[in-house]
């Protein structure tokens, strides 16, 4: 007869190894990390006219814009970053095209003052398409189990120690996402997570709606993606805490 | 008359001076009953510490000797009563600045019969005070701001009880008389039909005044529907109640041998009162109704004691007899003092918030006095038995007297022990609800910024010494315990010890033993480990890294906070219970369609008042006895009042022959 | 705010082939989409209208920015002790934002009102001018977990508005997509419930499954949501022979890993009783409001836009109904629950019978006079309508009608008299998105 032991136990252990090992092409799809210019300048004068959210400029590629649609991939663009994309200066999010293309794209972020020990996080929806909501959500499933690392999710803001938002802010929510912002406790860090606020993303100069959550909350950790996978969230919440993978190494 | 008894006289005397000053201005009354309750207090002690005071006496029109008189049983009542009236008269001095003098002379009337009462050495003395204080506190109660019609009827309802408390009293006291043929209390009656003829009406009587199920009506009721004046509410509720419970422990006392019976009776209705008392206080919302509700469960939990007492009594269990005893006492003494500051509390926050509505106080008692703060927190911790108040000590040594239920000989005189005990501890748990309501939505809440009266410092101060005594009362319970021993000596009949010893390490005399030992508490102790664990926290503090202290608005899931409306009634916490307890509240949700609005929408929005009502079960009893009672007097007045006046002079002249054919037959 | 958005609300202008044009969300019609009468779905999917060369005053369904309170009509309730509990926008209960005012006198829900538009990130309103594959962009982040469904019918109503015939393969890829999605989602309301239950191994494993499939989309199509899985010229990847044997593969072990959980769960008294009699949806309620999808069949209405509304591929496969009547979050449950195993059931048959020939989309697409086009489809929960008015291979007007705008207010109305720990079965069972309600 089967029960819920007997299910459990035929799984087996089926949780990410990720940080201590790089992740896998099943975390993230080995052609939806961020993106690379294979081809320096000659790829970013293809792309400029391919992309259709204004990421690609003559000089850089712009991964707080980037929502990987893929449509710049003909041009000589390759969707292998490192996963370990997120950092705490919005400028360190333009790849140019002196860039190398492979590992160590992003030096690692000093941790932040005042987390000794495990973190706590609240998630704000600005105004997302739900897809970084679930993917928030799923680094509580087994396979993330963010929990082992110290890293959990509270109800309040009261008791966080960190602001994930996610979405692009819109009027209607702007006071929402202050008012969490005010009720976190010092020392608190932003996440933005997504290039929605970022930069907007897909909806970036939609008349009515902010440009990025800096216009509202100075913003500690940029996590580029639309949306960013789990492991891809995990990295920017371990860099708050000092503790994330240096991009590309071991 | 030595030195002691011209106190007592005096002191007994001191109300009704001060009542009759009352035309004058409303400060004579309470005034005199300052100097009456302080002397009667002062004479208390002597009695409790000394041996028994006789005042003033005088031949009674039947040949007996009647007079005032303050044996330790009495003294400690007196003692309670005291306390209590000492605070509720410095607050009135500053509460009642508007209403009419009457007031103030009734409540001296009050008072002052009470302490007659107390302080009668027989029973026709303490049937003259018995019969004006139920006639006094009628006027109090008519003092009240309202409706005058609502008024009258819960005033009507009080006399009513009141005059049935009388009457079953005075058959209570005829039986003694004939049983032991004297009026003066003293002699024992033995076992017999007469003496539980006696103990009956007795119970009936007193627990009438008590508000013991199914008689509760008569306590919450005139408080809460007439919103009595405050000063009035807590003598009504503190000290109208401690004299049914010297009343019943007084006629306890004289009579012998009490058979098994008794004490299962005494146990099963303390306990359902008890639950009931907690349950309607729980789901109260009105600032005195809800601490009337708490009366009845407090005195549900003496008559639990009493009922365990009698059963060890009979039982021969002599140990826990005289815990039971103890606790009886000791619940009487903490209930009384903290109910007090409760009601005191309510004054304020009437005084303040101009409500009596919970739900719509929010904390507009906060920005008042750190007495009335200190003390309100207090006196509801006290109630809700949190250590080391008073009120724990009491609930504490309740609780233990029934765990050792398991001591009496017959099964099923254990299964009612048991049944007592699960019903005290679900009681205990429910009136926690209540005062957690109370206390945080009247003194907790954030409060409105506009609104809120200027702080009454001195009523405040009043409130924060009754607090004060409450602490007292709870951490110096050993020795208050060997204090009032004598008391329980006079109702035992012989001399017992206060159940004070050594344990452990504690310091000898500091710890109070249950059994031997059954069960060990030392409140003395409690402070000691409150300031010992605060040290080693502060002392943590102070050496670590310093940390810093995170202070954040609230937060109410990214809405403006405060919004009118949206907060949190004291009813919807209440709610809970409603639902839950559903079977013994009858809870029923009555929706009615007020009209419609036009909504949002194309269909127009209905618009319906909810109304979630809960129903005691016991007003079927009081329905069914209003329609009998109407019933009887109708057919009554057809049949003997035709109002022809030579059936009147007939009924004279039979009532007149009644009574010589009577006196000729004792004599 | 800026003065550059088109004027919110234009008068409704009856004309056209379809008496059931007439939907808007102030209306409370969207029952008029079918006629349950004679099971013959009265907007059908795919009609291309010609457009008259002079603008013609139509409805146009865009977000107005203001917060909307009006999900249903609700009653007033006013009483002793009752106030208002709000809830939102911001709670971990429900991830995402959005405010519900709950009428309560403590523990019951006397009555609840949705209030939306937090969110509203004007997509319907930013589409217009834009290239209809760089709206499809916007559609498929409309909302992130129903992105296929979005997508498919955003471009179905799209492409024949601009007249554009779609190879075969290509409607075979979206039904493909949607099928996952489906089963995703479904799979996803499963884990949530069960977490709301403290089914806690449960949970992990239905989570754990849930996620699988997210990783079975990326593997087939780069992208863990299927964004560019779905846009006009084609998707990242096409599926080879190799591709298919894979997913396949992987398809067979999460059915069967499905079918074990879904019987656990069956066998769980627990779970079971706190779902039954929770927030019930009557027959004539879901009929009056217009309910859609699960929802709709879980209270006796046998109703799949794949069945009513069949377009290729469905047209040619095996797909069975599910439908139950208690029309309570265990109905619905068990709705989604068949509606899972025909997912794979649809899935299987695809693979086995996939088109040799892809085919390629015309791109640029051939301009064309100014049309109008229709489209539903069966989004996870429920019946999804497009509205789109093309000219010159642009958007110039577009209308939506999302599945989670018709049945937030059964949910409203299904939580009356409930309690508050119901919310949270009550909110999942639906598998309401606030994206797509505040598009």
């Amino acid at each position: 007869m089967p029960t819920w032991i007997g299910q459990a136990a035929r799984n087996g252990i089926v949780t990410s190894r990720y940080p201590a090992e790089p992740a896998t092409d099943a975390e993230v799809p080995e052609t939806a990390r961020p993106p690379i210019p294979l081809r320096g300048d000659a790829a970013l004068h293809d792309g400029v006219a391919r992309c259709p959210v204004g990421a690609i400029s003559e000089e850089e590629l712009d991964r707080g814009k980037c929502i990987r649609c893929a449509r710049c991939r003909p041009a000589g663009f390759e969707f292998r970053g490192p996963v370990e994309a997120s950092t705490g200066r919005r400028a360190e999010l333009r790849v140019g095209s002196a860039a190398p293309a492979g590992p160590g794209l992003v030096e690692a972020l000093p941790p932040l003052v005042g987390f000794p020990r495990s973190l706590h996080v609240f998630l704000v929806d600005a105004g997302s398409c739900n897809a970084c909501n679930l993917e928030v959500l799923a680094l509580a499933n087994p396979l993330y189990d963010s929990q082992r690392l110290g890293i959990f999710f509270t109800s309040s803001p009261r008791h966080a120690d960190v602001l994930l938002v996610v979405g692009i802010p819109t009027p209607e929510m702007a006071p929402a996402v202050l008012r969490a912002y005010e009720a976190l406790p010092a020392p608190k860090a932003v996440i933005a997570a997504g290039v929605c606020p970022i930069s907007g993303g897909a909806f970036a100069g939609t008349p009515g709606l902010l440009a990025g959550l800096e216009e509202l909350v100075p913003v500690d950790v940029f996590v580029p993606g639309c949306p960013p996978a789990p492991v891809e969230i995990l990295d920017a919440i371990l860099r708050v805490h000092g503790r994330a993978r240096t991009a590309g190494g071991d | 008359m030595d030195p002691a008894g011209l106190l007592l006289t005096v002191s007994v005397a001191a109300f009704f001076v001060g009542a009759a000053l009352g035309p004058l201005g409303r400060r004579g009354p309470y005034l005199g009953s300052l100097v009456g309750s302080a002397g009667l207090g002062i004479v208390a002690v002597l009695v409790l510490a000394g041996g028994s005071v006789t005042g003033a006496t005088w031949a009674g029109p039947l040949g007996d000797v009647e007079g005032l008189t303050l044996d330790p049983l009495a003294a400690f009542f007196a003692l309670a009563a005291a306390l209590v009236w000492v605070a509720t008269s410095v607050y009135s001095l500053t509460y009642d600045d508007r209403r009419s003098p009457l007031l103030a002379i009734t409540y001296a009337l009050t008072l002052g019969s009470i302490a007659l009462l107390i302080a009668a050495s027989d029973q026709v003395l303490f049937l003259i005070g018995w019969e004006t204080m139920t006639l006094a506190s009628y006027g109090m109660i008519l003092q009240a701001k309202g409706p005058g019609e609502r008024i009258f009827s819960a005033a009507f309802v009080f006399l009513a009880f009141g005059e049935a408390s009388t009457l079953f009293i005075s058959l209570a006291f005829a039986g003694l008389r004939v049983g032991t043929g004297v009026f003066a209390f003293g002699p024992h009656l033995g076992p017999g039909d007469l003496a539980t003829l006696v103990f009956v009406a007795g119970l009936l009587g007193f627990g009438i005044k008590m508000g013991i199920a199914p008689f509760h009506l008569s306590e919450w009721l005139p408080i809460a529907h007439s919103s009595a004046p405050s000063n009035a509410s807590a003598v009504l509720s503190s000290t109208l109640t401690l004299a049914g419970a010297y009343g019943l422990f007084r006629l306890v006392s004289l009579l012998s041998s009490p058979p098994l019976w008794w004490g299962a009776v005494v146990l099963a209705i303390g306990a359902i009162s008890a639950l009931l008392g907690a349950l309607f206080a729980a789901v109260s919302e009105h600032s005195k109704g809800l601490p009337a509700y708490s009366t009845i469960e407090n005195n549900g939990l003496i008559l639990v004691a009493l009922g365990v007492a009698l059963l060890a009594q009979s039982d021969g269990v002599h140990e826990l007899y005289v815990f039971a005893l103890f606790a009886a006492f000791y619940q009487a003494l903490a209930h009384a003092i903290a109910k007090t500051g409760l009601f005191l509390s309510a004054g304020y926050i009437e005084h303040t918030a101009h409500t009596f509505d919970l739900n719509s106080v929010e904390g507009q008692a906060k920005s008042g006095s750190r007495g009335e703060f200190g003390g309100t927190i207090i006196a509801t911790l006290s109630l809700a038995a949190g250590p080391p108040l008073a009120g724990f000590v009491s609930e504490w040594m309740v609780l233990e007297a029934l765990f050792q239920s398991y001591r009496f000989g017959q099964s099923w005189v254990e299964f009612v022990g048991l049944l007592a005990g699960a019903a005290v501890a679900l009681a205990a748990g429910l009136i926690v609800v209540a005062m957690v309501k109370f206390v945080g939505f009247s003194m907790l809440w954030r409060p409105r910024p506009s609104g809120a009266g200027p702080p009454e410092s001195r009523l405040g101060g009043v409130v924060g010494a009754v607090g004060a005594m409450v602490l007292a009362i709870g951490v110096l319970a050993p020795w208050i315990l060997r204090f009032i021993a004598p008391a329980v000596s006079g109702f035992a009949g012989s001399s017992v010890a206060a159940p004070v010893g050594q344990l452990l390490a504690v310091p000898d005399g500091w710890s109070i033993l249950s059994g031997s030992p059954f069960g060990i508490l030392s409140p003395p102790m409690i402070p000691f480990i409150v300031v010992a664990g605060a040290a080693v926290a502060a002392g943590y503090y102070a050496l670590g890294r310093p940390r810093p202290r995170r202070r954040v608005p609230i937060w109410m899931a990214g809405s403006p906070p405060g919004q009118p409306g949206e907060t949190y009634t004291s009813f919807g916490y209440g709610t809970g219970i409603r639902i839950m307890m559903r079977s013994v509240l009858s809870t029923r949700e009555v929706r009615a369609e007020t009209g419609e609005s036009s909504g949002a929408g194309v269909d127009p929005v209905a618009a319906y008042n909810v109304d979630l009502e809960v129903f005691d079960a016991f007003k079927l009893f009081y329905e069914a006895l209003v329609r009998l009672g109407q019933g009887t007097s109708a057919v009554l007045k057809a049949a003997v009042m035709p109002g022809r006046l030579g059936r009147y002079l007939a009924y004279i002249l039979i009532v007149v022959l009644l009574v010589v054919m009577y006196v000729a037959a004792f004599y | 705010m800026s003065a550059v958005r088109p004027s919110e609300t234009e008068p409704f202008d009856p004309y056209g082939p379809e008496r059931a044009l007439a939907y808007s969300p102030e209306d409370a019609t969207f029952a008029l989409f079918n006629d349950y009468a004679t099971g013959r779905p009265v907007l059908r999917h795919g009609i291309r209208i010609p457009v008259p060369t002079e603008v013609r005053a139509t409805w146009q369904r865009s977000r107005t920015p203001e917060l909307t309170r009006s999900a249903g009509p609700m009653e007033t309730i006013e009483g002793y002790g009752i106030f208002t509990f709000p809830y939102g926008p911001v709670s971990m209960g429900v991830p995402e934002s959005g405010k519900f005012e709950v009428r309560t006198y403590g523990e019951r829900i006397l009555s609840l009102e949705p209030v939306t538009g937090f969110k509203s990130r004007r997509i319907l309103t930013s589409i217009a001018g834009q290239p209809i594959s760089d709206g499809a962009l916007r559609i498929e982040r409309l909302a992130g977990n129903f992105s296929a469904a979005h997508a498919a019918a955003y471009l179905a109503a799209a492409e024949s508005a601009a007249g554009i015939e779609v190879p075969e393969g290509e409607l075979w890829v979206r039904a493909l997509a949607q099928e996952l999605q489906r089963i995703y989602n479904h799979v996803h309301v499963l884990a949530r419930l069960a977490e709301a239950a403290s089914q806690n191994v449960g949970a992990a494993q239905t989570h754990a499954l849930a996620e699988e499939m997210l990783r079975i989309q990326g593997s087939i199509f780069g992208h863990r949501w299927l964004f560019g899985a779905l846009l006009p010229g084609g998707p990242r990847r096409h599926l080879d022979a190799a591709d298919r044997r894979d997913l396949g593969r992987r398809l067979n072990l999460h059915s069967e890993q499905f079918e074990r959980l879904w019987e656990l769960f069956l066998g769980s008294r627990t779970f079971i009783d706190r779902i039954q009699a929770t927030c019930p949806v009557r027959r004539e309620e879901a009929l009056r409001w217009g309910a859609v999808g699960p929802t709709l069949r879980a209270c006796g209405v046998a109703w799949d836009d794949r069945l009513r509304v069949p377009v290729t591929p469905y047209n040619d496969l095996f797909l069975e109904l599910s439908q139950e009547s208690a029309g309570d979050a265990l109905a619905r449950m068990l709705v989604r629950a068949r509606e899972v195993q025909s997912s794979y059931l649809l899935l299987e048959q695809m693979l086995d019978r996939w088109p040799r020939d892809p085919g390629r989309l015309l791109s640029p697409a051939p301009p064309v006079a100014p049309g109008r086009g229709l489209a539903r489809v069966e989004s996870p929960s429920g019946d999804l309508v497009y509205d789109v008015t093309a000219s010159d291979g642009r958007v110039t007007r577009i209308g939506m009608r999302a599945a989670s705008q018709a049945n937030i207010p059964l949910f409203a109305r299904g939580l009356r008299n409930g309690v508050f720990t119901d919310f949270h079965f009550a909110w999942e069972s639906f598998g309401l998105v606030f994206a797509e309600i505040d598009a």
